[in-house]
C-alpha cells in the first residue's frame, strides 16, 4: 500500500482539534488591543474560543477507528503522522480536563494581571501543540511538539515580567532545550536501526494497513529491530542512546539532576498557568519517555540493563529530594512545585521497573496527579488572589472564612498522600507492588520505602496548611472579615477536580481497564 | 551558446558597475531602478543557463601543457551553489537600496560601492562554474580582491583595519591553497574537476603522508574564508561592512565558497578514497568541530549583534565543513543541504540586524529591550530565523542537521559521532544566543518603559520587507517539504548529476 491509499484512512479532525487552538492563539495576539473594547469582551471571546477548540479533541477522543492521519514527510521515511491509541486519549483527556477549568480559572484571577490577551493567546496555542503531543504517531512528530511546547509555554512563565519571572524563563527555556537536544542525540541513534512499517506488520487499531516508509513509528512493544543492533555490536552504545533520551525528555518531568528550572519557573508564572505546567506540561516529558521506552525501543531491550537500574535510582533520589525539599520551602507556591518535582519522579520510578504493574500505577498516577496538582494550584491562586499573601503561614483561621475552599484543598491533599478514598491510595498501590514485582536487588524495596516516606513528607507539607485553617491555632476574629469565599467562577474548577478526586478514588476501575487495554495492545 | 551565456552571467555585472560610474542618472530612484535591472537580468539568465543541464569541460584558454588550462563546467555542485548565489544576490541588492541611504557617507562612494557589490556577483559565479582547480583558483583570488573595497567602504580606521586584515588572511589561505593546486596537478591526471578525484595513485606510492599534509594545508588555506578556526578572526571584524555586505558575501558568497572550494578539493581533487579514514581526515575533523563549538561559545559572548551573528557563522561553515569530512556521499549531501539552508537563514538573520540599524540605529544586544514593539514584523521574521537557527523542526535548520547526523551515524566514524555531540551543544548555545535576543524584545521585563523607545522607531519600507517574506517562506517551505531538494543534493552528492 502506497502513502496515497493511506489517506483514505485520514482523520482530519485530528488536525483541526491542534491547529484550530493555534490559530485561535496566534489570532489572539495578533489582534490589536483597542479591538477590544472592554475586558469582558475579551473574556466572551476567549471563553467561547476555549470552548470550540474544547470540542474537536473530544470528538477525535471519542472516534474508535481509522484514527490516524498522515500529512507530510518531514525528512526521509518520516512522515508528520498522527495516531490516536488509549494512551493518547488519557493524556489528552488530562489536558482537556485541566486546560478548560484553568482557563475559565484564570478569567477572574487574571483581571489581577497586565496583558491579559496576550496570556489567552499562548495558553490556546499551548492547548494546541499539547493535543499535537498527545496525538503524534511517531517520534519525529512527537519531537516536533515538544520543542513548540517548551517555546509556546515560556511567555505563560515568565508572562509577570518580574526580573525574577524573566530568569525564571530562561531557565526553563535552557534546561528544556538541553534536553530535547540530548533527546534528539538518541533519535538521531535509533533512526539507524528503525524498523520501516512493512517489517512490523504494524496492525494499527484503525483496522491493520502495511506502508514500507514510515520510521519510528509508535508501535506497542517497540518498533526498533534489536537485531540489527545486536550485530552491528552497539548494544551498548545504543544504551546509552536510549538513556539519553530518557534523561532528556526527564529534564520536562524534572528528574534529578536537572530538576532545577521547575521550583523556579512554576511558581512565578499566574496561578491558573502554575496549574497548567505542574499539571499537564510536565507530563509531556512523561509521554514522550513511555512513548520512547515501550513504543519504540521496546520493554524487553532495556530489562536488567544499568539504564534500568541508574533511571530508578535517579527517581528515587528526586523523589525524596523533591519531598524533603517542598517540606523546608516556606513559600506556598514553590512548595508544590517541589511537590510536582517528587510527584512526577513517582511516576518515572513506576515506568523504569518496567512490568504491567507499575506500569498501571504510573499511568494512573499521571491522571490523578495532573488532577490533583491542578487544584492544589488553583486553591494557591484562589487565596494568593483573595489574601495577596504568598507564604504557607499566612492562611491561619481562614478555613471558617472559606470552608468549601479549604475542604476542597483537605481533600486532593490527602489524595496526593494517598490516604483512602481519596485517588492517590490507587496509583500508589500499584506503584508499591509493581516495585517489589520488578526482581530489581535492592531497588524492589527501596522504591516502596522511599514511596511511604515520602507519603509522609507529604502530609508533613500539605496538611499543616489545612490544620491551621480550620483549628483554632489564633484568633477568628483576628481574620479580616472581608476574606469570603472566591467567586463561584473561580471556586467551581478547585470543587470539580476536588470531586474527581473522591470519584477516580471510589471508582477508578474504568481507568484502571482502560490502561490494561494499553498493555494488551503488546506493551510487553 | 552555452559558453557564451558563461561569459555574459560572469561579465554582466562587471560591466553594470563600469557603467554605472559613467551614467548620469536624475534621481536616485533612476540609478537603482537601473542596478536592479541589471542584477534581476543576471539572475534570469542565470536561472536560463543552469536549466540547460550539466555541461561538458569546455576549455577556453590553453596554457602550457595539456593539464594547465582556463575551463568552464556545469555540474550538480555548479548549480546549487550558482543558485543559490543567483536567487540571493537580487534580494540582496533590494535590500540595500534603502539600508544605503541610512550610511552616513553613502552618498560619496555609493557608484563604487555597487560596482565592487555587483561585481562580486560575476565571481561568484565564475567560482561556482570553474571546470578545474585553477579556473577556481583565480576566481578565488579575484573574489579577494573585489570584495577588499567592500569592508573597506566607510573607511574609518576599523574599517580600514578590518580589510587590511581580511586582505592579508584570504592572501595568505590562497597561497596554501596553490600549494595543493600544483602538487595535484604533479600527482594527478588532470586538473579538472571529476567526481571521485584526480590524484594517479600509481604516482603517489609512498609520498602518501607529504599528499595528506598538502591536502590539510590546502585544506586550511581555503578553510581562511570559511572561518575555520584558528583562521576566523577576519569574520567577526569584517562586520564593520555594510549590512549588505556583510549578510550576502560573509553569510553567503564569499564564505561558502570557501567551503564550496574545499567541497572540490575534497570529492573532485584528492578524492576521498585516498582521505578517508587517514589522519588527515581525523585532524580536520577535530579541527572543524572544534571551531563549531567555539563560534557558538565566541556567540554567546559578544554582545554586538552583527559580530554575534558572524560567530554563528563561524560555526554553522564548520557544520558544512563537517559534512564534507565525513567523507561520504551522505555527508556532502548534508553539508550541500546546510550550505543553502544556512544561506537562506543567516542571510535573514542579518538583514534583520540591518534593519534595527537603520531603523533604530542598534549596534548591541542590550539596545534591543522592549523592541519588538515597534518592529514587531522585523522580529517576527528574527524569531523564525532564529528558531530556524536552533533548528526546530518544522523549519530549514532542521533538515539539513539532520542528515548531516544521519550521514555520521551512518559513516561509523566515532569522531564524527563526537561531532553530532558538539553539533547539539552547539544548537543549544545558538538557542541561548539568539533566543536571548528575541526575550529581550518581546519580554524586556516589567520595569522596562517604553517611552524610552523613539516614536519614529517602526518596520523598514517594503524593499526590505519583501526579502524578509521570502526568506521566511523560503525556511518553511525547505522545512516541511524538502525532499525534491534532498533528493537532488544526494544525487549531487552521488557524482550522478
Amino acid at each position: 500500500m502506497g502513502v496515497e491509499d493511506l489517506a483514505l484512512h485520514n482523520n482530519y479532525m485530528i488536525f483541526v482539534s491542534i491547529v484550530l487552538p493555534i490559530l485561535a492563539g496566534v489570532l489572539l495576539l495578533v489582534t490589536p488591543d483597542r479591538v477590544f473594547k472592554s475586558r469582558q469582551m475579551l473574556i466572551n471571546m476567549t471563553a467561547v474560543s476555549f470552548v470550540v477548540c474544547a470540542l474537536s479533541p473530544v470528538l477525535v477522543i471519542l472516534r474508535q477507528t481509522g484514527n490516524t492521519l498522515l500529512l507530510f514527510f518531514l525528512v526521509d521515511e518520516i512522515p508528520v503522522f498522527f495516531a490516536v491509541d488509549h494512551l493518547g486519549r488519557i493524556f489528552a483527556g488530562i489536558v482537556l480536563l485541566v486546560f478548560l477549568l484553568a482557563g475559565f480559572f484564570s478569567f477572574v484571577y487574571m483581571s489581577h494581571e497586565k496583558n491579559e490577551k496576550r496570556y489567552y493567546g499562548f495558553y490556546l496555542i499551548t492547548f494546541g501543540v499539547l493535543l499535537g503531543l498527545c496525538f503524534s504517531g511517531n517520534l519525529v512528530t512527537l519531537y516536533l511538539f515538544y520543542e513548540f511546547m517548551t517555546l509556546v509555554s515560556m511567555p505563560l512563565v515568565l508572562h509577570t515580567g518580574s526580573k525574577e519571572a524573566v530568569m525564571a524563563g530562561l531557565k526553563y527555556l535552557f534546561y528544556s532545550f538541553c534536553g530535547a537536544y540530548m533527546a534528539l542525540f538518541g533519535i538521531y541513534f535509533l533512526y539507524q536501526y528503525a524498523i520501516a512499517f512493512d517489517d512490523v506488520e504494524y496492525q494499527l487499531w484503525s483496522g491493520g494497513y502495511e506502508t514500507s516508509r514510515h520510521m519510528l513509528s509508535f508501535v506497542s512493544g517497540g518498533s526498533l529491530d534489536l537485531k540489527a543492533v545486536a550485530e552491528s555490536g552497539n548494544t551498548a552504545f545504543c544504551l546509552i542512546a536510549v538513556f539519553m533520551m530518557i534523561v532528556g525528555f526527564g529534564v520536562k518531568a524534572g528528574c534529578f539532576p536537572f530538576h532545577a528550572w521547575l521550583p523556579a519557573a512554576h511558581p512565578v508564572a499566574p496561578a491558573p498557568a502554575s496549574a497548567f505546567l505542574s499539571g499537564i506540561i510536565v507530563k509531556g516529558g512523561v509521554l514522550a519517555i513511555v512513548r520512547t521506552v515501550y513504543y519504540v525501543v521496546g520493554a524487553e531491550f532495556l530489562r536488567g540493563t544499568w539504564v534500568q537500574a541508574v533511571w530508578a535510582s535517579l527517581a528515587v533520589v528526586t523523589l525524596l529530594m523533591g519531598s524533603s525539599l517542598a517540606f523546608k520551602e516556606k513559600v506556598l507556591k514553590k512548595r508544590l512545585a517541589y511537590s510536582t518535582v517528587s510527584n512526577l519522579s513517582y511516576i518515572l520510578l513506576g515506568l523504569s521497573m518496567l512490568n504491567e504493574t507499575a506500569f498501571t500505577g504510573s499511568i494512573l498516577h499521571v491522571v490523578f496527579h495532573a488532577v490533583i496538582k491542578s487544584a492544589l494550584f488553583l486553591s494557591a491562586g484562589a487565596l494568593i488572589f483573595i489574601t495577596g499573601n504568598t507564604k504557607v503561614n499566612d492562611f491561619m483561621g481562614l478555613g471558617k472564612r472559606m470552608p468549601v475552599l479549604f475542604w476542597c484543598y483537605t481533600i486532593v491533599s490527602l489524595g496526593l498522600i494517598g490516604i483512602p478514598p481519596t485517588s492517590g491510595v490507587v496509583s500508589k498501590w500499584y506503584l508499591a507492588v509493581g516495585c517489589l514485582e520488578s526482581g530489581l536487588t535492592g531497588l524492589s524495596w527501596i522504591g516502596p520505602a522511599a514511596l511511604l516516606i515520602s507519603a509522609l513528607l507529604t502530609a508533613g507539607y500539605l496538611l499543616p496548611i489545612s490544620v491551621r485553617a480550620f483549628l483554632k491555632e489564633t484568633d477568628y476574629e483576628a481574620v479580616r472579615n472581608d476574606y469570603k469565599e472566591p467567586r463561584p467562577l473561580m471556586l467551581a474548577p478547585v470543587v470539580i477536580l476536588a470531586a474527581v478526586t473522591l470519584v477516580l478514588g471510589l471508582y477508578p476501575t474504568p481507568l484502571i481497564q482502560l490502561i490494561q487495554s494499553v498493555i494488551a495492545a503488546g506493551l510487553f | 551558446m552555452i559558453f557564451g551565456l558563461i561569459l555574459t552571467v560572469i561579465l554582466l555585472p562587471f560591466a553594470g558597475g563600469m557603467l554605472l560610474q559613467v551614467l548620469k542618472f536624475k534621481e536616485k530612484k533612476y540609478k537603482q531602478c537601473y542596478i536592479f535591472s541589471y542584477v534581476l537580468l543576471n539572475t534570469l539568465l542565470t536561472y536560463v543557463l543552469l536549466s540547460q543541464g550539466t555541461t561538458n569541460l569546455i576549455r577556453v584558454i590553453n596554457f602550457a601543457g595539456e593539464k594547465l588550462d582556463f575551463s568552464f563546467k556545469i555540474d550538480g555542485m555548479s548549480m546549487v551553489f550558482a543558485g543559490l548565489v543567483a536567487t540571493l544576490w537580487p534580494l540582496a541588492t533590494l535590500y540595500s537600496f534603502p539600508y544605503m541611504e541610512h550610511e552616513h557617507n553613502g552618498r560619496v562612494h555609493e557608484n563604487i560601492f555597487y560596482m565592487f557589490y555587483t561585481a562580486t556577483y560575476g565571481v561568484t559565479l565564475g567560482i561556482a562554474m570553474s571546470g578545474n582547480l585553477l579556473t577556481m583558483y583565480c576566481f578565488y583570488e579575484l573574489l579577494t580582491l573585489v570584495t577588499v573595497p567592500l569592508v573597506m567602504h566607510t573607511l574609518t580606521r576599523e574599517a580600514v583595519h578590518a580589510s587590511r586584515k581580511y586582505f592579508y588572511y584570504s592572501l595568505g589561505g590562497a597561497a596554501f591553497a596553490f600549494l595543493g593546486l600544483i602538487f595535484l596537478l604533479v600527482y594527478g591526471d588532470s586538473l579538472a574537476f571529476t567526481y571521485g578525484g584526480v590524484l594517479n595513485l600509481s604516482k603517489v606510492q609512498n609520498q602518501k603522508d607529504l599528499l595528506l599534509l598538502i591536502y590539510v594545508l590546502a585544506f586550511l588555506g581555503f578553510g581562511v574564508k570559511a572561518a575555520v578556526c584558528p583562521f576566523n578572526s577576519w569574520l567577526p571584524q569584517a562586520g564593520v561592512a555594510p549590512t549588505p555586505v556583510t549578510a550576502l558575501l560573509h553569510a553567503v558568497a564569499v564564505v561558502k565558497s570557501g567551503a564550496f572550494a574545499i567541497m572540490r578539493l575534497t570529492f573532485y581533487g584528492f578524492g576521498t578514497r585516498f582521505l578517508q579514514g587517514t589522519w588527515a581526515q581525523y585532524l580536520l575533523l577535530a579541527i572543524v568541530i572544534f571551531t563549531i563549538f567555539y563560534g557558538s561559545s565566541m556567540a554567546v559572548k559578544e554582545t554586538h549583534i552583527k559580530r554575534r551573528l558572524a560567530f554563528s557563522t563561524i560555526s554553522n561553515l564548520s557544520y558544512i565543513l563537517f559534512g564534507v569530512l565525513i567523507m561520504t556521499p551522505l555527508g556532502l549531501a548534508g553539508a550541500l543541504c546546510h550550505m543553502v539552508f544556512h544561506g537562506v537563514m543567516k542571510i535573514c538573520s542579518f538583514f534583520c540586524a540591518g534593519a534595527f540599524i537603520t531603523q533604530a540605529h542598534v549596534n548591541y544586544v542590550h539596545e534591543l529591550n522592549g523592541m519588538a514593539k515597534r518592529m514587531p514584523k522585523v522580529f517576527a521574521v528574527f524569531t523564525v530565523a532564529s528558531l530556524a537557527l536552533m533548528g526546530v523542526p518544522g523549519l530549514c535548520g532542521f533538515v539539513s542537521k539532520w542528515h548531516l547526523a544521519k550521514a555520521a551515524f551512518a559513516s561509523g566514524n566515532l569522531l564524527a559521532v563526537v561531532g553530532v555531540g558538539v553539533l547539539l551543544i552547539s544548537a543549544l548555545l545558538t538557542a541561548i544566543y539568539m533566543l536571548s535576543i528575541v526575550i529581550r524584545a518581546y519580554f524586556p521585563g516589567n520595569a522596562f518603559d517604553y517611552g524610552t523607545l523613539h516614536e519614529e522607531i517602526c518596520d523598514p519600507d517594503w524593499r526590505m520587507m519583501l526579502p524578509f517574506l521570502l526568506f521566511v517562506a523560503a525556511m518553511v517551505v525547505f522545512g516541511v517539504y524538502s525532499a525534491p531538494f534532498v533528493e537532488f543534493f544526494a544525487g549531487v552528492a552521488g557524482g550522478l548529476i
